[in-house]
């Protein structure tokens, strides 16, 4: 991929909502603003999503007797975040079709 | 049991998905065709990586309206000093507090004096993250957020029967809700006002909803509930800690009625005694509580909405804390007294200044309690007549025609083409320009609700917005002359003679009055350096010599239309009320305008001398400045007024710099010091500050028209005169001193003094140092 290329694509992806999932398992959403050669990731209107823990897990199974039930992730309002690329495991692209 | 690593489960993104929503078009489109979007989510790490590494360095993509500048604001993730979400290896995310074990009476009563100090905290500038929502409990109750007060619970969903919270479990939620209530009312109170107080106070909820809908007697239920309970036979509980809580309880209902927004105007001021009753035995029965720090925890940050920087929790002592609540139930008791004064203007300011010089400074939320009051339809200042009233006070003489009420009362003739009587005209003319003046006057009053700092940069506005106003009653008054004249030719009545330019007259004084606050607030507030002590005292000297000047032209003019009334056999009470509103306020005002004219001109000639003397030295000027650059910059919010208040710094040098440099005088200063003329000068200066106070003093607050605030006012004067005494004491001090010294040749004379100045600071921490906040008055001290 030569430098044109590369900027087209990721000029394509400028404004689209990204999940970035970061070293410590959490997952953040939002909008891609900004990035750089070090894969630094500026999103804003950011969620922090972060799995239950297991012992969060280990609760609700054995308060619901259900080994199937669904727990869902935590979320919070970050507002504008930059992820340093060094955290970056996996970038996941929210494609919305209607049809 | 299976392993819950092992068993599916499903998880999933909680609903919040504000952030995914689709474009507005395609939204639209979706609504027209009834089919879901569908969500598809694609892994790009491989190719978005791939694009980064063949960018340049240095080079960036982004959204073209996306600015560096922006991007400074941006939290970094994985870093603990921004991420507030980030956790150090092995780190829980949670505290495991368990919200629904049983807790011992004295440590209910422990988490309830620790929400009080968290609570305090608050008011006093921190943001709920650090200081209430730190609460395990208080975040059980509010998340995830509840739709019914029945699920507002330390828990959510169902528990079984065994792990039901007990009564005294019970006791703290109602606690708990109450205290959310509060702060409810409190913020909503706080952001109701028009100007901004977020530099003093934070507002901001994170995305909890603090039951803004829910009705105050439901809360007032659950508290009484809580009381009944906790008076159960069968709970196991000593009477001092059953007292000790239920007084919380009472105290917490009480502050509520206290807070109501909807409390009507007329209880206002009877919902504080009971909450003040309640205060003493809190802190008396603190002692009894057990602390529960288990109950509170830094790492409820990591979940509120927050697009900030973690910050640290904020641990106010529970003394202070009581200082604080205590002092905010004082000021608010304090403010609904504003409902109760005498319904005149001036007794209304200096009720506002007297609020506005409390000590400590009132909380945020009492300040915005105070001008809710006044704001408030039914009170003072919304009362039209008010600046009519000002205007009367000053430069109508009573019974005068031109302010006869029966001038509004009168039509407009039917005939267009007729000119409207001369009386209504005078109405006419007047309601114009009390309608601008109004305008100003409430400004003024509304910065006198704001915290000192904010209200001595707004004064400098005010003084411009008087100054236009001045220009606008010029123009007014030449109206006024005419028609009054007119009056005057018709009816012949003596009091239709106007003093020259009445709303100017009235305009000017207000402005001059603004002045001498603004530069008086400047010391409270330790603006000014001691070199420049003299020079603001001498400027305020000059400003206070205008003022005293207009009213003598006001003293005279009363006096004049006293004898006219008299001679022209007017009924002998009219010359008697003119005579008693002369001598009571235009005289008494005149002398507590011309008292702190001398006592500023003795402060400005001995603060020069001790420069010159050494005994006060300042800081160097620095390299770029000068005397002139820093007499502008000082002058600076007083440059644009007309008539020119701020003298040239070349005839200002006269006054503040009357001996050269002042590190190397010239002869005259030994001349001058020799003959004793500075010191003569001063004293007689003194002497005459001194009489006018204790005019002023024999008048007292009737006087002044402060009955209203009869106590500040009674220790301002007092503090006038101890400020004479005080430094009249000083100056026999140093003139002691001097005379033994011979102040000729090279300056090696000031080492031989023996003495040296202290100059009071300014109220640190209570302590009192100085008779009144606006007088620097030195001490002399030998060495």
């Amino acid at each position: 991929m030569d430098n044109k290329e590369a900027c087209d694509y990721l000029s394509s992806l400028i404004g689209k909502n990204l999940r970035i999932h970061v070293s410590d398992k959490r997952v953040f959403g939002g909008q891609l603003k900004c990035t750089d050669k070090d894969r630094n990731i500026i999103l804003s209107l950011a969620h922090e999503y972060r799995e239950p823990s297991a012992e969060v897990l280990r609760k609700a199974v054995e308060e619901s007797g259900n080994p199937t039930v669904k727990v869902s992730w935590t979320s919070r309002y970050v507002g504008l975040i930059v992820v340093p690329g060094a955290h970056v495991r996996k970038i996941e692209l929210e494609e919305t079709t209607y049809g | 049991m299976a392993d819950p690593l092992r068993v599916n489960i499903l998880t999933t993104f909680n609903g919040d998905t504000s952030h995914f929503e689709a474009s507005d078009r395609s939204y639209q489109a979706a609504l027209q065709q009834p089919r879901l979007p569908q969500r598809r989510i694609v892994d790009i790490t491989e190719e978005f990586t791939k694009a980064c590494s063949a960018l340049k360095v240095g080079q960036l993509v982004k959204d073209e309206h996306f600015t560096l500048f922006e991007s400074v604001s941006a939290l970094e993730i994985m870093d603990p000093k921004m991420d507030s979400g980030f956790l150090q290896p092995g780190e829980t995310l949670e505290d495991e507090y368990d919200t629904l074990a049983p807790l011992l009476p004295e440590e209910v009563l422990g988490i309830m004096d620790q929400l009080l100090c968290y609570e305090m905290a608050w008011h006093t500038g921190y943001t709920l993250s650090q200081t209430l929502f730190t609460s395990v409990y208080i975040d059980k109750l509010l998340w995830p957020e509840p739709k019914t007060l029945e699920q507002v619970q330390f828990y959510r969903g169902s528990v079984p029967g065994s792990r039901r919270p007990g009564p005294l479990l019970e006791v703290l939620r109602a606690y708990c809700l109450g205290l959310v209530k509060c702060c409810d009312f409190v913020i909503a109170k706080i952001t109701a006002r028009h100007y901004f107080e977020e530099e003093d106070f934070a507002t901001h909820t994170y995305h909890r909803t603090l039951f803004p809908q829910i009705p105050l007697d439901v809360f007032l239920r659950e508290l009484d509930a809580a009381v009944e309970q906790l008076d159960d036979p069968g709970l196991t509980i000593t009477d001092s800690l059953r007292g000790a809580i239920t007084g919380r309880l009472l105290f917490r209902k009480a502050f509520l009625l206290a807070l109501d927004l909807d409390c009507p105007l007329p209880h206002s001021s009877s919902t504080w005694p009971p909450v003040l009753s309640l205060l003493p035995s809190i802190s008396t029965t603190h002692q009894l509580s057990v602390p529960v720090p288990g109950a509170f925890s830094n790492k409820i940050q990591r979940r509120l909405a927050s697009t900030v920087p973690p910050r640290p929790v904020v641990e106010l002592a529970f003394s202070d804390a009581f200082t604080h609540l205590k002092q905010l139930c004082h000021d608010c008791e304090e403010a609904t007294r504003v409902l109760t004064i005498p319904k005149d203007p001036i007794e209304f300011e200096n009720f506002l200044w007297a609020s506005a010089s409390r000590f400590p400074a009132p909380l945020c939320y009492a300040r915005s309690y105070f001008s809710t009051l006044l704001t408030d339809e039914s009170t003072v200042v919304s009362t039209p007549s008010l600046p009519m009233q000002d205007l009367q006070l000053l430069v109508f003489p009573p019974h005068s025609p031109l302010i006869d009420p029966v001038n509004w009362a009168i039509d407009r003739p039917r005939d267009n083409s007729l000119p409207e009587p001369p009386r209504l005209q005078i109405a006419m003319l007047l309601d114009g320009f009390l309608e601008r003046a109004s305008a100003s006057i409430l400004d003024y009053w509304t910065a006198l609700g704001q915290n000192a700092c904010r209200l001595r940069r707004l004064l400098t506005h005010m003084i411009l917005g008087f100054n236009e106003l001045q220009m606008d009653a010029a123009v007014v008054d030449e109206d006024l002359a005419r028609v009054a004249q007119e009056v005057q030719a018709m009816e012949g009545h003596p009091g239709a003679v106007m003093m020259p330019r009445p709303l100017e007259t009235w305009t000017y004084f207000k402005k001059l009055s603004l002045v001498e606050k603004c530069i008086l607030l400047g010391f409270a507030q330790d603006v000014y350096l001691p070199e420049e002590f003299g020079g603001m005292y001498t400027f305020l000297s000059l400003v206070t010599t205008r003022k005293a000047a207009l009213l003598d032209t006001i003293y005279a003019h009363f006096s004049d239309v006293e004898a006219q009334y008299r001679r022209t056999g007017r009924p002998p009470a009219w010359a008697e009320d003119v005579a008693v509103h002369r001598d009571w306020y235009i005289d008494t005002l005149r002398h507590y305008t011309k008292g702190i004219q001398h006592l500023s001109a003795a402060l400005g000639v001995f603060y020069t001398t001790m420069m010159y003397l050494g005994l006060v030295t300042g800081g160097s000027i620095g390299p770029f400045g000068d005397h002139a650059r820093r007499y502008e910059l000082r002058m600076r919010p007083f440059l644009a007024l007309d008539p020119v208040e701020v003298p040239a710094w070349e005839d200002f040098k006269a006054h503040v710099l009357p001996w050269g440099e002042y590190s190397s005088p010239d002869r005259g200063f030994g001349d001058v010091l020799k003959g004793g003329a500075v010191w003569g000068g001063l004293e007689l200066d003194l002497r005459q500050a001194r009489e006018a106070f204790a005019r002023v003093k024999k008048a007292g607050a009737e006087g002044m028209r402060a009955v209203g605030s009869r106590g500040v006012w009674e220790g301002e004067v007092q503090g006038l005169m101890k400020s004479c005494v005080g430094l009249g004491v000083a100056v026999v001090g140093v003139r002691g001193a001097v005379e033994g010294v011979d102040v000729d040749g090279d300056g090696g004379w000031r080492g031989r003094l023996g003495v040296r100045i202290e100059v009071p600071g300014i109220r640190d921490g209570g302590k009192v140092e100085r008779y009144l906040e606006g007088w620097v008055v030195p001490r002399v001290v030998k060495n």
